[in-house]
């Protein structure tokens, strides 16, 4: 277990956290690839830290910030899926044309 | 250190692994849990590269994250239980190329950067010198970190409630057309015919 | 060698345990009938889970197999692994890990995702509803347990079960915190599906989440909430009320006293108290238990502060 491969191991998630972003038509299959994303930042973090820093604290307080990002990433991102289904029950990313023009 | 390696390459395997199921499977539930499974496995390579809290603590917080994330995923997918094969995607290729490039790319920058060596001592109180930053020198950050998701809380209520300024959030929504320009998806109730 | 005897001991514990809270639950209802209670008691949950075993297994229509085959194993796994960083002597523990108490909320958190797993696989709609009811409840109900957790370590100022117990040498947590040791028996009958806060396999519900188990499936799923049952006893036992401490006796009897008293608490709860309606259960929760767990929780941290 390198350095090397534990950051392998998170492009990877990175890499299918970004197909999944880009080619899912519903919106909480989307976020789906967003966290698919975080879980691979996380992973870097925390290999960077373990490897690189000796263990000063620091690196994993930045493991908690990942963590804070996810929980807004979640909450607002449910709470907008919500908010725009009630305006146009749309669920999935061609249903809004608003901003198309 | 033979059986570390081997773990490590288990559970990344099976971290890619169920990461890739996610948008493979059919069922709703199962892309879910796919995706909990995936975090577990890089909570527990957490575990090996000597960040317990982290790791464990990744393992608490998405197991209630993606218990959520099922439940919105039966509410807004049809077909959540996957009981018919489905296929919702767009700009397939265009998503795979860039999702394999990025990959390629960062796997390369990792092989040709020179990559720093410290590791932890593993005899270091990781958790408690990760208690005494978090309240400490880093205080502001984690009270920041704190106060964001207060907000995030505030936010999400306000945008999902009903009820609304100017009235019912829902007033007058109308289903999108199932073709560009058309008439709004869904049943019409028979005396507007 | 000797790595491999706490985790016999721990099995040996989880099915001895499950089979007495069965038995206690039996001889409960007698109690409560008024009914003289006989030796048979004792014997009557390995009958009926024998029945259980030689009934035919039901399949309903297009199921979700794996994960309904598959949720039993993980509650009982779940439950297993929950047990492993309780010490049940000093430094006779499974795992002593740094962070023991998180591994324990990690399993709580995973143990409502199993259930609904179990109520949704089965594709019908009375475990679908129980499912649903228990995730709205369950997860309110752990996210409490959280509070009540980080006060009960704070006195250890550590994370490990290990140093929790040893900070209760000369004071249970139970004296410091009584409010902490109720909310934490909720959420073991929640985990285990009991009496109050059996939303997800109630009888309102032709057994919820366990409505269309038969056969083998439903011995194995009753059986894990039992274990579950012995999993949160030795939590208890080791959080709040001291774990191996004691006068007179050794350090292990103790914890097996105080996990049998906590079992036979839980099993008269699950049949004395009522349960409330979800929505009622839900609004308690967070306008009232939520509070009350950060109450306690900053008030344990005055007395750190003043009395350490």
């Amino acid at each position: 277990m390198t350095l090397a491969a534990v950051l392998i191991v998170s492009a990877a998630l990175i890499g299918i956290g970004i197909y999944g972003a880009l080619s899912q038509q519903s919106f909480v299959m989307l976020m789906m690839g967003l966290e698919l994303m975080l879980n691979g930042v996380l992973l870097a973090v925390i290999g960077f830290w373990s490897f690189g820093l000796g263990g000063a604290p620091e690196g994993q307080l930045l493991a908690i910030v990942v963590m804070a990002v996810m929980a807004v990433e979640m909450a607002i991102g449910f709470a907008l899926v919500v908010a725009v289904y009630r305006k146009r029950q749309a669920d999935m990313t061609e249903s809004l044309t608003t901003l198309r023009r | 250190m033979e059986v570390k390696d081997l773990a490590f390459f288990v559970l990344a395997a099976s971290a890619v692994w169920t990461g890739w199921r996610v948008f493979r499977v059919d069922s709703m539930v199962r892309a879910s849990f796919s995706l909990m499974l995936s975090f577990i496995a890089v909570g527990l390579i957490m575990l090996l590269l000597a960040a317990p809290y982290i790791g464990i603590a990744t393992v608490f917080m998405m197991a209630v994250e993606m218990m959520v994330m099922a439940l919105f995923m039966v509410m807004f997918m049809m077909n959540p239980a996957g009981l018919n094969p489905m296929w919702m995607v767009h700009q397939h290729r265009l998503a795979a190329a860039t999702g394999f490039i990025t990959f390629a790319a960062l796997t390369i920058a990792v092989l040709l950067s020179d990559l720093p060596g410290n590791p932890v001592d593993p005899a270091k109180p990781v958790i408690h010198d990760l208690g005494v930053e978090l309240l400490g020198n880093s205080m502001l950050i984690f009270e920041t970190a704190g106060i964001t998701l207060l907000a995030t809380m505030v936010g999400t209520v306000i945008l999902s409630s009903r009820s609304g300024r100017y009235g019912p959030a829902d007033e007058g929504s109308l289903p999108p057309p199932l073709t560009p320009g058309g008439r709004p998806a869904g049943r019409v109730p028979e005396d507007e015919e | 060698m000797s790595a491999a005897v706490p985790i016999i001991v721990l099995f040996y514990v989880l099915g001895v345990g499950a089979w007495l809270a069965a038995a206690l639950d039996r001889a409960a209802l007698k109690l409560m009938a008024g009914r003289p209670l006989a030796a048979a008691t004792m014997a009557e949950p390995w009958r009926q889970g024998d029945l259980h075993l030689v009934r035919q297994r039901i399949w309903t229509e297009r199921p979700d197999a794996m994960n309904w085959l598959l949720a039993p194993a993980l509650y009982l796994i779940l439950a297993a692994v929950g047990m492993s960083v309780v010490p049940f002597a000093p430094g006779f523990v499974v795992a002593d890990l740094d962070a023991g108490i998180v591994l324990w909320g990690a399993c709580e958190a995973l143990t409502v995702v199993v259930v609904f797993l179990h109520g949704w696989s089965a594709n019908a709609p009375l475990p679908l509803i129980g499912a649903y009811r228990y995730v709205a409840i369950g997860l309110s109900a752990m996210l409490l347990s959280m509070f009540v957790l980080i006060a009960a370590a704070l006195p250890a100022e550590s994370l490990a079960v290990s140093a929790i117990v040893e900070s209760q040498a000369s004071v249970w947590n139970v004296v410091r915190q009584p409010p902490g040791l109720l909310l934490f028996l909720m959420l073991g009958l929640s985990l285990t599906l009991r009496g109050p806060f059996d939303y997800a396999d109630a009888s309102d519900l032709a057994g919820g989440t366990s409505a269309e188990d038969s056969g083998p499936a439903r011995a194995a799923w009753q059986a894990a909430r039992l274990a579950m049952l012995v999993s949160v006893s030795a939590m208890t036992s080791a959080v709040f009320l001291g774990g191996y401490h004691g006068p007179w006796l050794p350090g292990p009897v103790w914890m097996l006293v105080k996990m049998a008293g906590v079992l036979a608490a839980l099993v008269g709860a699950t049949h004395m108290l009522a349960r409330l309606p979800p929505a009622r259960m839900l609004t308690l929760l967070w306008t009232v238990l939520l509070p009350l767990a950060f109450l306690v929780l900053a008030l344990v941290g005055a007395e750190v502060l003043l009395w350490k």
